[in-house]
C-alpha cells in the first residue's frame, strides 16, 4: 500500500522515513497534548523520521539523537529554524544565534540569571505568590491559569525590565495573543504592538537607566567598547518576553493538574516544605516528566547523519518530553519517582543554548508550590473540567485549568 | 580524591551546586561551577558522585591520585 501525502515529502526522504504527524494537532479525545509524542514510537515511527505536515520537517525520538540535535550547532543550527519556515523572522539576540557569535550577548545575560542572582529575587518572588494566592484562596475554587500560571512570570518579567506592576493587565493581553492567536493578521499586528512597547521601553531606560535587564542589556558594550545595534538590543528584550512566560505559565499548569489529582504527591511535598534540598529534587523531577518545549534547528548542509540523508536548511525538531522518557536513560521513564537520584533531563535544553533563565523558572516554580500548598494544602480538579482545550506546538499546554479546595 | 570539571563543556546547569553545595558552586559572572573543595573528604563521596552523575553535559569526573 502506497500512502500519499499532500503536500508530498522532498525527493531526499524515503518512503519508509515518513510519517504522517502534525505536532500542532491534538486529537479531541486526548487530554494530555505530550500524549501525542509519547504514542510515536509505539506505533512503529522510526526514532529519526520525517513528516510533511508543517512545512516539513524531522522527528528526533532518541534522547541522544536529540542531546546531539542541541550540542552540534555546526551541524544543527539554531538560527531561522522556525517551523513552519517563517522568513523573514528576527535573529533574536542570544538564542536565534550559534556559537561564538551566541556567546556575546550570552556573556551580557548570563550575570543575571546565576542560581545566585536567582537567590537575590528570591524575596520579591515570594512576596509576588503571596499576594496573588491570598486573592482568592478564600474562594475555595480558580482557573489556576487565568489567576495564577499567568500572571506570576508576566509580573516577575515586570520586575526584571523595571516596569511597574500597573502594567500586568497591557502585557498579559499582548502576551495572551501572542501565545494563543492562530490568526495571520492578528499576530502581524501584536508582533508590531510588542515592538513598539519595547522600543518605547529601551528609549525611556536610555534616558532613565536603572538597575535592571533592560538597562543592562542597553548599556552592554562591544569588543571595540561600541553599543550593539539597536536593532539587537530590541530582539534580545523580544527573546526574554517570550522565553520565560508561556514555557513556565504551562510547566506550572502541568505540575499543578499532576497534583491536583494525585493525593499522595501533595503531602510528599507538604512533608517537604521544611527541607528545601527534598523539595528542590522533587521538583527536579516535575521539570523531568512536564517538559513542555519542542525546540527547533535548521540543518546547515548536506550530509548523512546516522544513516539518513539530511539537506541544508531542513528543519528539525528536538522534542524534550520523548528525551525525558527514554528508557535507555531513565529506569521506568513513565513513573514519576520524587526521589529520582540520577535526573539527566533535557527540560532546559543542554549544550551552548541552554536555557539561561532554568534556574529562575525552578525558583519561580518551586516559590509558587511552596507558598501554595502553606496557603491551600489540598485541592483538587473542579467537575467542570471535562471540556478541557489542550494545545500542541513548540510549547504544549492547556488553556484553562479549574481547581477547586 | 578529587573531582575536575571541564568548564567547555560546562553550561550552568547548576545540578551539582543542587546537590552538593559543599563542594560545588557557580560563578556569579560567567555562570559556570566552580570547585571549592576538590579534594573533598570521604564521607562526601556519595553526594559528589550523584552530583557528578547529574550533570547534564558530563561536564564532571572523579579522578584518583590527581590524574583524571
Amino acid at each position: 500500500m502506497t500512502l500519499i501525502f499532500e503536500p508530498l515529502a522532498p525527493d531526499h526522504v524515503p518512503p519508509e522515513l515518513i510519517v504522517d504527524f502534525d505536532f500542532f494537532k491534538i486529537p479531541q479525545d486526548v487530554t494530555d497534548p505530550v500524549q501525542i509524542w509519547h504514542g510515536l514510537a509505539d506505533a512503529g515511527a522510526p526514532p529519526i523520521f520525517y513528516t510533511p505536515r508543517n512545512g516539513g520537517h524531522w522527528v528526533f525520538l532518541r534522547y541522544a539523537d536529540i542531546v546531539e540535535g542541541y550540542r552540534n550547532h555546526e551541524m544543527f543550527s539554531t538560527r531561522g529554524a522556525q517551523i513552519p519556515p517563517i522568513e523573514p523572522f528576527p535573529v533574536l539576540q542570544p538564542n536565534g544565534v550559534d556559537p561564538p557569535e551566541h556567546d556575546v550577548f550570552r556573556k551580557i545575560l548570563a550575570p543575571m540569571f546565576t542560581p545566585l542572582a536567582v537567590r537575590r529575587m528570591t524575596e520579591g518572588l515570594q512576596r509576588r505568590a503571596e499576594s496573588l494566592i491570598s486573592g482568592f484562596a478564600g474562594q475555595g475554587q480558580c482557573d489556576f491559569i487565568a489567576d495564577y500560571a499567568a500572571k506570576f512570570p508576566t509580573a516577575t518579567f515586570l520586575e526584571l525590565f523595571g516596569l511597574p506592576e500597573e502594567r500586568l493587565p497591557e502585557f498579559l493581553r499582548i502576551a495572551n495573543v501572542f501565545f494563543r492567536s492562530t490568526d495571520p493578521d492578528i499576530r502581524a499586528a501584536n508582533l508590531l504592538e510588542i515592538y513598539a512597547v519595547l522600543e518605547e521601553l529601551f528609549r525611556e531606560k536610555e534616558r532613565n537607566p536603572q538597575s535592571d535587564i533592560a538597562t543592562t542589556v542597553l548599556q552592554a558594550r562591544d569588543a571595540d567598547g561600541k553599543p550593539f545595534p539597536w536593532q539587537d538590543i530590541i530582539n534580545c528584550g523580544f527573546l526574554l518576553f517570550v522565553a520565560g512566560l508561556d514555557t513556565v505559565t504551562n510547566t506550572m499548569a502541568y505540575v499543578w493538574r499532576y497534583l491536583a489529582t494525585t493525593p499522595d504527591a501533595r503531602q510528599k511535598f507538604r512533608d517537604r516544605l521544611d527541607d528545601p534540598a527534598a523539595f528542590l529534587l522533587a521538583i527536579e523531577e516535575l521539570m523531568r516528566i512536564n517538559a513542555v518545549s519542542n525546540i527547533y534547528r535548521r540543518v546547515t548542509h548536506d550530509c548523512e547523519y546516522k544513516g539518513v540523508q539530511f539537506r541544508k536548511n531542513d528543519r528539525v525538531i528536538l522534542p524534550n518530553t520523548v528525551a525525558n522518557r527514554d528508557g535507555a536513560i531513565f529506569p521506568d521513564p513513565q513513573t514519576i519517582d520524587l526521589d529520582r537520584k540520577v535526573n539527566n533531563h533535557v527540560t532546559f535544553g543542554v549544550g551552548p543554548h541552554r536555557c539561561i533563565g532554568s534556574h529562575l523558572a525552578k525558583r519561580e516554580i518551586m516559590i509558587s508550590l511552596q507558598e501554595w500548598l502553606r496557603q491551600i494544602p489540598d485541592f483538587e480538579l473542579a467537575e467542570d473540567q471535562d471540556a478541557l482545550s489542550v494545545f500542541g506546538g513548540s510549547v504544549m499546554g492547556f488553556e484553562s485549568l479549574k481547581l477547586r479546595w | 580524591m578529587r573531582v575536575v570539571a571541564n568548564l567547555n563543556v560546562c553550561q550552568g546547569h547548576a545540578r551539582c551546586e543542587d546537590l552538593c553545595p559543599e563542594v560545588f558552586s557557580t560563578d556569579p559572572i560567567e555562570g559556570k561551577v566552580v570547585i571549592d573543595q576538590p579534594e573533598f573528604p570521604p564521607e562526601l563521596e556519595e553526594k559528589v558522585r550523584i552530583a557528578v552523575r547529574n550533570c547534564p553535559e558530563g561536564a564532571l569526573r572523579i579522578a584518583r591520585g590527581g590524574k583524571l
